[in-house]
């Protein structure tokens, strides 16, 4: 049996050699024949066929072999392998995961500088890699961490995020009409409370880093956005106040089992409420609407997911819809930087973007990408930017020196809980971030 | 035969198979960790600064950690006492009554203690949920027109208390089981004696079974230390994750967070190190609290 | 039997009666929510299954890869117990019931270990492994059941020593110059006549260690990284991962049921000697 496989095989072969023209071609334009380039990623929402067909569509072309790990909780497989000085040369693991470990190697200085793969040409393509490239994407710093012009993560998969509703309610088969400042968004609130709807549910606290930073765009544009992401003390104390706010505000219309629920196991009963008509909004991303499929059963007559930027601050003034994207890195001290370049570039091409979309992965930010996706739903959900809703990227900046004990994110994100709860004040809260951005400040002004 | 050879022999080849692998994989491991617990270091790339006691030092000014300490003696304390009492009584109601069904109780009592922790918290968490916990869904029960949902793991008041009925639910058996076997063993005479002085059945309680069965409650009181560190970091982790906002964060659970999510490996290490020292010196000071003479039969 | 005593069973069955309930129907909830739909998991929790949904078990089996990894638990669970048994039980017993210089010293090293965490020595573990490979060129110490059974059977020996020297201590002197003077060697007599009448504190130690074993994920997540070799509690949070990001409830429980079902049989098997003579020892004086 086995041997009859064999002889088909070297005859197909030889059948290619024949009639195959581009071989030889091919065979010459293979020059990471023979290496192999090591990936551990993370087998998180999107699944990994799509990166197995990326995987196999990269070794068919260079002739390199990709040895891949994928695992759910792939930060805590590697991290003894990274601690023991035998990092993966390409790691998918974004920033924000459940344990830090990207972070730790961003501060610790384990990356490989990627800047020159943006002009790179995209494997198999005309294009460099920065033509492709949605405009935006490497200027934040979530690929750029150091703050100095110096790309050292390749941004992935991007999504849209905003407010989540059930449509039926809205527009003109519904009761209320869709809020496009925040004081309409404040009054739907009240008239909701009156039929016993809450205005507004998360999640899971850790939701909130896509809906404050849309928050903080719209009350001080990009400018300010990136003051506060480089741990400006004054416009923590000042400038963003309006956020703090009137998000306090819309926390007073929060649905009273949202903290009970925010937590891993219990989410999906804050997204139901949603379904069922017991809050009106949520922050979420796209993928929710895969995640509850399961739940139809339960929802509303007529339920039908609808996704709309955040109200705007003032009248006519813009409103924001925060584009949340995954990171892919190389490490430092890979033996084969060339080929886990080339791999990165690859990752833009057409070819990978379409193997990405047909097995459930994400979408990759190239322009054009959206119109490989064939779900409805999600081309609409991708065509919020066109709809005249402003995109926000990035997050914080990331500091040589850590505070031991402090952490900005936690007061800004995790603190949401306790405001929605009512165990703190707005004005605590704000301190605070204040006091949390003061230290991490501090910290990384003095020597050097 | 004192300090033959063959003895000597005998005591060395026993203790060395055990004490050899016990040094090489748990005290050096614990050692180095220990060490790095005098460095500044995200812990990855080897990369490190000699800071002394500072992280220790840091400690003690950080209200998280404060917070941490508190619940983890919180849940210490109130999970110890109420394990330690109900354990005691069900042990010797079931041990000295004569009832049916005695052996039915001692078993099913036992089962939480061999559920793993994962079990454990998804059956707390559809207990204490909001619309379709069990505990709300009693209330409605009860008192459909004005109950108002509790927000069992939601409020940083109710929280550790949620985590600590867990964690008594988990426990109670196993304690009542291990005191159960001593009880067992105190000879029937003794409660002869007594009722024929005219002793309640409090009284052969206070007076016998309680004295008697001291020696094993005393030992069991190291044990309630330990697993109650562990436990409560696993069930904490799974069920609630420190939340809302670390009003449930237990030392071991803000260790894990500062070391691998804020990249504060000493100083999480040095949290480490405190909860080794705290239960230890915990457990022996309890060890020692508790002595009394030991009465025999 | 008097009015008192009657009410005074009466109360004992129902505060007893009360407890038994609320451990046996989380317990059999857990059974019946493994036979759910997924759909079913965003109504009411607490109602029955709409049918018996067995492909939650036939998917947790082979795709999440339960049943290769239930195997390789048993496999890690039966030689660390095998290990552990081997060197624990003779260090006990000399640390109980023999005089040599440094006794106390060895004892209160041991009880030491009692108070160290798994949470924060678990890659200083893997560093000790990974250089070991390293310095003498192989691969045998990482992704391997055997050292992983060696690994667990070392970190249980601080408890497992404590327990059974405690239990050993609080046999009489008499049993051992019985056997000592009929001739019997001192490996004889621990074999012989002392490990026998250890025997629950043996079985006590048995069943923790299972337990300890058998849910044990830390460390096997870290040193078993080959996807043939992972055991179940590896598995387990890898459906518990599955279902916050693609929440599919009826597979995690029927994993939860299958990490589960092993410690029920077993305890059911041992309850009998476990709930009776389990003995933490001591009280002989």
């Amino acid at each position: 049996m086995k041997r009859t496989l064999s002889l088909v095989l070297a005859l197909v072969m030889m059948l290619g050699l024949v009639f195959t023209p581009s071989f030889s071609v091919a065979a010459e334009d293979k020059p990471f024949e023979g290496q192999t380039l090591r990936l551990a990623g993370l087998d998180g929402g999107y699944g990994t066929d799509g990166w197995k067909a990326v995987i196999k569509g990269f070794e068919d072309m260079t002739g390199a072999t990709v040895e891949a790990t994928f695992e759910k909780k792939i930060y805590d497989v590697i991290r003894p392998e990274i601690q023991a000085g035998n990092a993966p040369d390409i790691i998918y693991n974004s920033i924000g995961q459940e344990t830090g470990l990207t972070e730790t190697m961003i501060k610790e200085e384990m990356l490989l500088d990627l800047t020159d793969v943006l002009d790179m040409q995209v494997p198999g393509e005309e294009k460099a890699v920065k033509d492709k490239l949605i405009a935006g994407f490497t200027d934040t710093a979530m690929t750029n961490p150091y703050g100095d012009g110096k790309t050292y993560l390749a941004p992935l998969f991007y999504s849209p995020t905003g407010l989540f509703y059930n449509k039926a309610l809205f527009g003109k088969d519904g009761k209320y009409e869709l809020p496009a400042t925040m004081e309409d968004f404040l009054a739907l609130g009240e008239s909701a409370k009156e039929d016993g709807i809450a205005l507004f549910t998360y999640p899971t606290a850790g939701y909130m880093d896509s809906f404050i930073p849309s928050l903080l765009n719209e009350v001080g544009g990009p400018e300010l956005y990136s003051k506060l992401m480089s741990y400006d003390v004054d416009a923590w104390k000042e400038e963003v106040t309006p956020m703090f706010e009137t998000l306090g505000k819309i926390l007073t219309y929060i649905h009273p089992s949202t903290v009970a629920n925010a937590n891993g196991d219990a989410f999906t009963q804050n997204q139901l409420y949603i379904m069922t008509n017991e809050a009106l909004f949520m922050p979420n991303g796209t993928w929710v609407v895969d995640e509850m499929s399961d739940a139809k059963d339960q929802a509303a007559e007529g339920f039908e997911w609808g996704f709309m930027p955040l109200p705007s601050m003032e009248k006519d003034g813009d409103r924001y819809a925060f584009t949340f994207f995954e990171q892919a890195f190389v490490s430092k001290d890979t033996e084969v930087p060339e080929l886990a370049k080339t791999f990165i570039a690859y990752l833009y091409s057409d070819e990978a973007t379409k193997a990405f979309i047909e097995n459930k992965g994400g979408v990759q930010p190239i322009l054009g990408a959206e119109e490989f996706l064939k779900d409805e739903d999600q081309k609409l959900f991708y065509s919020i930017y066109e709809d005249g809703a402003k995109a926000a990227m990035g997050g914080f900046q990331s500091v040589e020196n850590s505070v031991e004990g402090v952490s900005v994110t936690d007061a800004l994100y995790q603190a949401v809980d306790s405001v929605a709860n009512g165990e703190l004040s707005v004005e605590d809260w704000q301190a605070g971030v204040v006091d949390a951005v003061q230290q991490i400040a501090d910290a990384n002004s003095e020597g050097e | 035969m004192k300090n033959s050879p063959a003895k000597k022999r005998f005591i060395i080849l026993g203790l060395l198979p055990a004490f050899a692998l016990y040094i090489i994989f748990m005290i050096y491991p614990t050692l180095t960790v220990f060490k790095e617990s005098l460095y500044k270091t995200g812990g990855l790339s080897g990369k490190k600064t000699f800071v002394g006691l500072a992280n220790f030092q840091k400690l003690f000014a950080d209200p998280k950690f404060i917070k941490a300490f508190q619940n983890t003696v919180f849940l210490i304390v109130i999970v110890t006492i109420i394990t330690m009492f109900l354990a005691v009584i069900f042990a010797a109601i079931l041990t000295r009554g004569k009832f049916r069904g005695k052996n039915f109780f001692r078993i099913i009592l036992y089962i939480p203690n061999i559920l793993s922790i994962a079990v454990v918290a998804s059956i707390f968490s559809s207990i204490y949920g909001m619309d379709s916990g069990l505990l709300n869904g009693l209330g409605r029960l009860l008192k459909p027109e004005t109950w108002q949902n509790i927000a069992f793991t939601g409020q940083s008041g109710l929280v550790t208390y949620s985590i600590a009925f867990a964690m008594i639910w988990q426990a109670v058996g196993y304690y009542m089981v291990m005191y159960m076997s001593t009880m067992a063993q105190i000879p029937e005479h003794l409660y002869e004696a007594a009722k024929l002085d005219g002793a309640g059945r409090l009284r052969q309680f206070f007076s016998i079974t309680l004295p008697l069965s001291w020696q094993t409650v005393r030992t069991t009181l190291t044990f309630y230390v330990i697993s109650n560190i562990n436990i409560s970091f696993q069930l904490v982790k799974a069920l609630t994750d420190g939340g809302p906002n670390g009003a449930s964060m237990t030392l071991l659970n803000y260790q894990y967070l500062e070391a691998y999510n804020n990249s504060n490996f000493g100083y999480g290490l040095a949290i480490g190190v405190v909860v080794f020292l705290f239960s230890f010196g915990l457990s022996a000071i309890i060890y020692q609290a508790t002595k009394r003479d030991i009465i025999q039969y | 039997m008097n009015e008192e005593t009657k009410l005074y069973k009466i109360f004992v069955y129902l505060v007893l009666g009360l407890v038994a309930i609320s451990i046996l129907l989380p317990v059999v909830w857990v059974f019946l929510a493994s036979f759910k739909e997924n759909a079913e998991f965003y109504g009411n929790p607490w109602a029955f299954p709409q049918g018996f949904y067995w492909q939650n078990f036939a998917e947790a089996w082979t795709e999440a890869n339960m049943g290769s990894y239930l195997i390789n638990s048993v496999i890690v669970t039966a030689l660390a117990m095998v290990f552990l048994l081997v060197i624990s039980l003779p260090c006990a017993y000399i640390l109980a019931r023999m005089d040599f210089p440094g006794k106390r010293f060895l004892q209160t090293l041991m009880k030491a270990g009692l108070f160290i965490n798994l949470s924060y020595i678990v890659i200083p573990i893997f560093m000790i492994l990974l250089n070991l490979n390293r310095s003498l060129k192989v691969t045998f110490f990482l992704n391997n059941r055997l050292i992983l059974a060696l690994i667990y059977a070392a970190t249980a020996v601080p408890f497992t020593v404590y327990l059974l020297a405690n239990y050993f201590s609080a046999i009489s002197k008499s049993y051992e110059e019985a056997a000592y003077i009929d001739g019997a060697s001192y490996f004889t007599t621990m074999l012989r006549v002392m490990i026998p009448m250890a025997k629950p504190a043996v079985i006590t130690v048995i069943l923790f260690n299972f337990l300890f074993f058998w849910n044990e994920y830390i460390l096997s997540l870290t040193l078993l990284t080959d996807k043939k070799l992972k055991t179940l509690p590896v598995g387990l949070i890898n459906l518990q991962q599955a279902s916050r990001s693609a929440a599919n409830y009826g597979r995690l429980y029927a994993g939860l049921v299958l990490v589960m079902l092993p410690t029920l049989l077993l305890y059911i098997l041992v309850q009998k000697q476990l709930t009776e003579g389990m003995m933490v020892g001591g009280d002989k004086g």
